[in-house]
């Protein structure tokens, strides 16, 4: 089994499962997690790629991805925390209406 | 060009009553309204003085028929209003002006002190107004403006009492009614002026006699329907005898002068018209002598004196109707005139009792014996209904005389039935005299408060009942004013379509006609001096309820009104309203109901579109990989 | 080139606008403005007809202005219908001006009033086809805003079905513009919405449709019977000064679409079509008659008679008789004075005890005899007794009807004779009958010196249209010579 093969699969497996806990789970957070798991999976699939193809955009793009990871995260997250402290639950059922 | 010898009567004829209505309700109506009267009273004698001048002017066998404006023109289509001074019109306008300007009079001491004095004026005299103008139209469309303005006035002046139940109810049933009527009257103008292309008197004259006599029928039926509504006969009688809710003055002037005569004054007017289809005429004596059978057996069971006066009028107005089916028109002219005078004379007596009880009517119940008590009154209520009974050589004689000798004539069961409504007439006029001023019997209540009228009450009456006396004498001036002025008729035509000339005295004929006109009496003598409680023991079976159904018209005009009020609430509330606005209105919510369908998609579930935009990309990925 | 007609419709727009300033710096100050501005436009519409009048006859006003992409174009003209009807809108303006004097109202509402007046204005005068249409649908704005803001307790649910339902008739009218537009582009080459310039003749097959797409339009707005539903809401709840405008002047656009569009197009489509749009205009005054009736609000009951007397006019119009194309148009100017003379008496009578079903009167002929007076009279020119403006209208479309189907024309009697049928009842309830319990007759004042002068003005002006209808029929004459058929 060479190893293109089996970072397809692995990357694609995280991805998906990532992608099923985005699109079932209602808990924001754990919806948070699952997106983290999605760009985690592409990262790993962009560092294969570079390495294959011995392409620095590739890279170039796996610290983009991961910069933009994290502001997510922080956004989110803050998002979450604020909604926690207004006594909402982080819970997409609930979270229906967007209002100013 | 109106001839300068009449210019000023004719602005008279309209200038006063016009200026002395816009003066009373401008100026005396906000200074002193007790005094609207003076300015109307003074348009009365105005008037009179004209009518007499322009019958003098007739009589002398003059005659105009001149356009005066232009009423209302578009492209080749108009109408125009004019002044036709003529046969028929200078004999009534002569009658109406005289006899409405008395009760004008008696009006003024009737009404005084009622909270409504200065309204009552002003629509009296409007109503006095309307007829002249009817009168002297000299186009269909002109009169029919008058034929309307009068049934308005009427309208306002039966609901005069407007806080009386009855007196509302009768004031719409007038108008409603009368509308009945006009409907075939606006229909028959209309074909008119699309066949003819003119509206003029003399110009439809001119088409009838050069032979056009397309859809001319349906003319002359909607103006005999018309005739019918105005003139109170059968089938559109019912609202006459209801009319005398107004007070007693209104009635007076409705039953004499100023409306039921326009029936009668229309038909005499179109007699080309009538006359052009066959079988018509006949109609109408039939149409006229049943209805003064009729209405006078009903007025032989009334109780209500205003009332027993009302369904008389319908009766005469019968026979007036049967002179004129007979082609006789020069005798209904003359029996409209004298009728004229013995009606207002009886009205007004009628109205002498109630004012005496303050109120507006009075009943058999509540009289007797005012002979002594009111003797003015008596002795003009006498002579008044022995010239309606038609006793020699009362005006009655005369006129009646010549509606059965008419009849006679034409023969068949139209001179019988002449006969036998000359005894009714001579039964109920002479049992409500009778009951009235003779006698008090025990079923009557004897009034301390009966006293003779002051003297402008009484005065007018006693003038009427002279000039009902008197008028038969009148026969050959009124023949002659029917006949001269007749001059615009179109050459090669006979003078005057239908019969002017009042026929010669038949001594059979007068003989009959009297010996019924004593039948009746005698009839009237026997049930209420002979048998004095006959009249109250009678009453009670079922003979009584067909007659105060007016044998089943009145329950089968009831369903009609019915018909046409829940009609109206089905298609008014239950279709429009329910049905079709409701359809109309679920039209949108249906829409909703779709969107509420579509938009259940997108209620705002994160998840929701998330898998929506993991199906959509994985579809683009798919047709990108392919 | 002269402004006059541009002047018309700018006027009371830009009072629109000054009025909206003026609200938000000196709030108090607005209605006094309005009434400048209505004054002003009533003065430029009596300007332009005296300039439209020259040598004893009248001449048609014309203003062209500059054209755009598409063949759009800036064309104004005024006939005399035009003027006319020009003439009601800024009258009646003035009076709902003068009638809501007293009112306790935002700044909006004079706005809105002088928006709708320069709206319809703009109806009456474009004969450009896309401005024509534009004005159209602008007048729906400011009267939604009337009813839905300023209207009693229903009014939201009314003023939305007011638009969506002349919205929705707009769409088809709109619809068959643009067909016909296109297809005389494609027959000819030129963009074109210039009424004097479009050639239905271009259309072939397709005409039919687009007249009926056309008369959907007018029929909703007139409107005809069974398009009318949204009429008496419309009318219930709009303030009394916004029902004057609308019957007076907003239900004449369909009438006028048809007079103006429909027939002149599509003359002979249009006669094909007589026995169905008649029948359904001579129905209209039957079924109208009778739904008024049985109605027991005082402003529906009116509504109801509203839908009667445009069917009178629709069958003179239809008639494309001489008599009844001059008896419709003067009809128009007649209903106006008339429904709105009885609209802002009922309003009146609403501001004073804010009831207006039947029973909740009675006994008012002893308690307001002047309004009595008035609404009497004005109940009698509303159910066409000779001598007052209903009757010369009503007779003149009859006899055209006679002259062009006579069928219609005995239906059409018909209704004159209901007329009174529904009217007088309703007089009698409200005036004659002893104010029964929960009746707020106790509580009516007559009329003060403000309203009595504006009716004494609608009164005066009934009678002389009645009396001598002769100039004002001579007034219409050129604008209907061309459609004579």
């Amino acid at each position: 089994m060479n190893l293109t093969v089996a970072v397809w699969a692995t990357t694609g497996a995280v991805f998906s499962i990532g992608l099923a806990i985005v699109v079932v789970r209602r808990q924001l957070l754990a919806m948070l997690l699952g997106l983290e798991l999605m760009l985690a999976a592409v990262n790993v699939s962009l560092v294969h790629h570079a390495e294959l193809y011995r392409d620095e955009q590739a890279l170039a793009v796996v610290v983009l991805v991961i910069a933009v990871a994290a502001a997510e995260a922080v956004v989110g997250l803050s998002l979450i925390l604020r909604l926690r402290r207004a006594g909402v639950a982080a819970d997409t059922a609930q979270l229906r209406e967007l209002r100013g | 060009m109106i001839p300068p010898e009449v210019l000023l009567p004719v602005r008279i004829l309209f200038g006063a009553p016009v200026a002395a209505i816009l003066f009373g309700f401008f100026v005396m109506r906000r200074v002193k309204p007790e005094w609207t009267h003076l300015p109307i009273l003074a348009s009365c004698a105005a008037v009179t003085a004209s009518s007499m001048m322009l019958a003098a002017y007739v009589y002398a066998g003059k005659g105009f028929d001149q356009p005066v404006m232009h009423w209302s023109v578009s492209g080749d289509w108009g109408v125009s209003f004019g002044l036709r001074i003529d046969g028929p019109c200078a004999a009534v306008l002569a009658m109406v002006a005289f006899v409405g300007s008395l009760i004008h009079v008696y009006a003024a001491g009737y009404m005084k002190g009622d909270p409504g004095f200065s309204r009552f004026f002003l629509v009296f005299h409007l109503f006095f107004l309307a007829m002249i103008g009817l009168l002297t139209a000299n186009d269909y469309v002109q009169m029919y403006l008058f034929w309307e303005l009068v049934g308005v006035a009427s309208y306002l002046l039966i609901g005069f009492w407007y806080h009386k139940e009855t007196a509302r109810a009768a004031a719409l049933k007038a108008f409603l009614t009368n509308r009945i009527g006009d409907l075939g009257f606006l229909l028959a103008v209309l074909v008119m002026i699309s066949v003819f292309k003119t509206t003029r008197l003399q110009l439809v004259y001119f088409h009838i006699a050069a032979g056009r006599l397309e859809l001319v029928s349906l003319i002359a039926l909607g103006l005999t329907w018309a005739a019918c509504a105005k003139s109170a006969q059968w089938p559109l009688y019912f609202w006459l005898p209801d009319a005398m809710e107004g007070p007693t003055p209104t009635s007076a002037l409705m039953h004499a002068a100023t409306m039921v005569t326009a029936g009668v004054f229309l038909l005499v007017r179109s007699w080309p018209v009538i006359e052009a289809v066959e079988g018509l005429p006949h109609l109408i004596a039939w149409i006229g002598a049943l209805t003064a059978l009729g209405s006078g057996v009903i007025a032989c069971a009334k109780k209500d004196l205003k009332r027993i006066l009302a369904y008389s009028t319908v009766s005469h107005l019968g026979l007036m109707m049967l002179a004129l089916g007979v082609g006789k028109v020069g005798v209904a002219v003359f029996h409209l005139v004298v009728h004229g005078f013995f009606k207002a004379a009886l009205f007004l007596c009628a109205g002498n009792i109630a004012h005496a009880l303050h109120q507006s009517t009075a009943n058999v119940d509540e009289v007797g014996g005012l002979s002594r008590s009111m003797p003015m009154t008596h002795a003009s209520f006498l002579l008044a209904a022995c010239s309606l009974a038609g006793f020699y050589p009362l005006g009655g004689f005369f006129s009646k005389d010549a509606i059965l000798d008419a009849a006679w004539h034409h023969g068949g069961a139209l001179s019988a039935l002449s006969l036998l409504i000359a005894a009714v007439s001579g039964f109920y006029i002479f049992r409500m005299l009778f009951l009235t001023f003779f006698g008090a019997r025990p079923e009557q209540s004897r009034d301390a408060r009966f006293h003779e009228a002051e003297p402008l009450l009484s005065v007018p009456v006693l003038c009427l009942a002279l000039g009902s006396a008197l008028v038969g004498f009148a026969g050959g001036p009124v023949t002659r004013i029917l006949a001269s002025g007749w001059v615009m008729v179109p050459p090669g035509s006979p003078v005057m379509p239908g019969d002017i000339n009042l026929p010669h005295m038949n001594m059979v004929v007068a003989l009959l006609g009297t010996a019924m006109a004593c039948v009746g009496a005698a009839g009237a003598y026997c049930a209420t001096m002979v048998f004095p409680g006959w009249d109250w023991r009678w009453r009670g079976g079922r003979v009584e309820a067909l007659i105060e159904s007016d044998f089943g018209w009145k329950i089968v005009v009831g369903w009609f009104a019915a018909a046409a009020r829940s009609s109206a609430h089905v298609i008014g509330v239950l279709f429009d309203h329910k049905l079709w606005d409701g359809f109309l209105e679920s039209l949108p919510r249906a829409l909703g109901t779709g969107a509420d369908a579509i938009a259940r998609a997108a209620q705002g579930r994160l998840n929701d579109y998330l898998w929506w935009m993991a199906a959509g990309t994985a579809l683009l990925l798919g047709r990108v990989l392919r | 080139m002269s402004m006059t007609l541009t002047g018309l419709w700018v006027l009371p727009l830009f009072g629109c606008l000054v009025c909206s300033v003026l609200g938000r710096l000196w709030p108090g100050s607005v209605k006094r403005a309005a009434m400048a501005f209505s004054l002003l436009s009533l003065g430029a519409v009596v300007l332009a007809i005296g300039s439209s009048w020259s040598g004893g006859a009248f001449t048609t006003l014309n203003e062209v202005g500059p054209r755009w992409a598409y063949g759009i174009s800036y064309r104004l003209s005024a006939d005399s219908l035009s003027l006319a009807l020009v003439g009601l809108t800024v009258f009646l303006n003035l009076i709902c001006m003068i009638a809501s004097w007293e009112l306790e109202v935002s700044p909006g509402y004079w706005a809105c009033f002088l928006a709708l007046t320069a709206a319809l204005t703009g109806v009456f005068l474009a004969r450009d086809l896309f401005f024509f249409y534009v004005f159209w649908e602008a007048t729906l704005v400011p009267m939604f805003f009337i009813i839905g803001l300023w209207g009693s307790s229903g009014r939201r649910h009314a003023a939305l079905k007011f638009f969506i339902f002349t919205f929705a008739g707009s769409v088809f009218m709109l619809l068959a513009l643009l067909v016909l537009v296109s297809s005389h582009h494609a027959a000819t080459g030129a963009w074109t919405w210039d009424l004097a310039e479009l050639d239905a003749k271009t259309l072939g097959p397709l005409a039919r449709l687009v007249f009926w797409g056309l008369v959907l339009g007018f029929a909703v707005k007139i409107p005809m019977v069974p398009f009318h539903t949204w009429l008496p809401d419309a009318h219930t709840e709009a303030p009394a000064a916004g029902s004057v405008m609308l019957a007076g002047v907003m239900l004449k656009m369909g009438v006028y679409g048809l007079l103006r569009i429909a027939l002149p197009l599509f003359p002979e489509i249009s006669w094909e079509a007589l026995p169905i749009l008649g029948g359904l205009a001579a129905f209209s005054t039957v079924y109208g008659a009778l739904c008024a009736m049985a109605q027991t609000d005082l402003k529906r009951l009116i509504a109801y008679s509203s839908i009667a007397h445009l069917g009178f006019c629709l069958l003179g119009v239809l008639s494309r008789t001489s008599q009844g194309l001059s008896g419709g148009a003067l009809q128009l100017v007649n209903h106006g004075l008339t429904t709105g003379a009885l609209f802002l008496m009922v309003g009146f009578m609403y501001e004073r005890v804010h009831k207006r079903g039947l029973a909740d009167f009675g006994d008012l002929a002893s308690r307001a005899p002047t309004l009595a007076f008035f609404f009497g009279f004005s109940t009698l020119a509303s159910i066409g007794l000779p001598g007052l403006n209903g009757f010369v209208g009503e007779f003149m479309a009859l006899s055209g009807a006679m002259a062009a189907l006579p069928v219609l024309a005995i239906v059409g009697s018909v209704g004159v004779l209901l007329s009174a049928a529904y009217a007088l009842p309703a007089f009698q309830a409200v005036f004659w009958a002893p104010a029964g319990p929960g009746s707020v007759s106790e509580k009516m004042s007559d009329l003060h010196l403000r309203e009595k002068a504006i009716l004494w003005t609608m009164c005066g002006l009934m009678a002389w249209i009645g009396l001598a209808p002769k100039p004002w029929l001579a007034w219409f004459e050129p604008a209907i010579r061309g459609l004579v058929r």
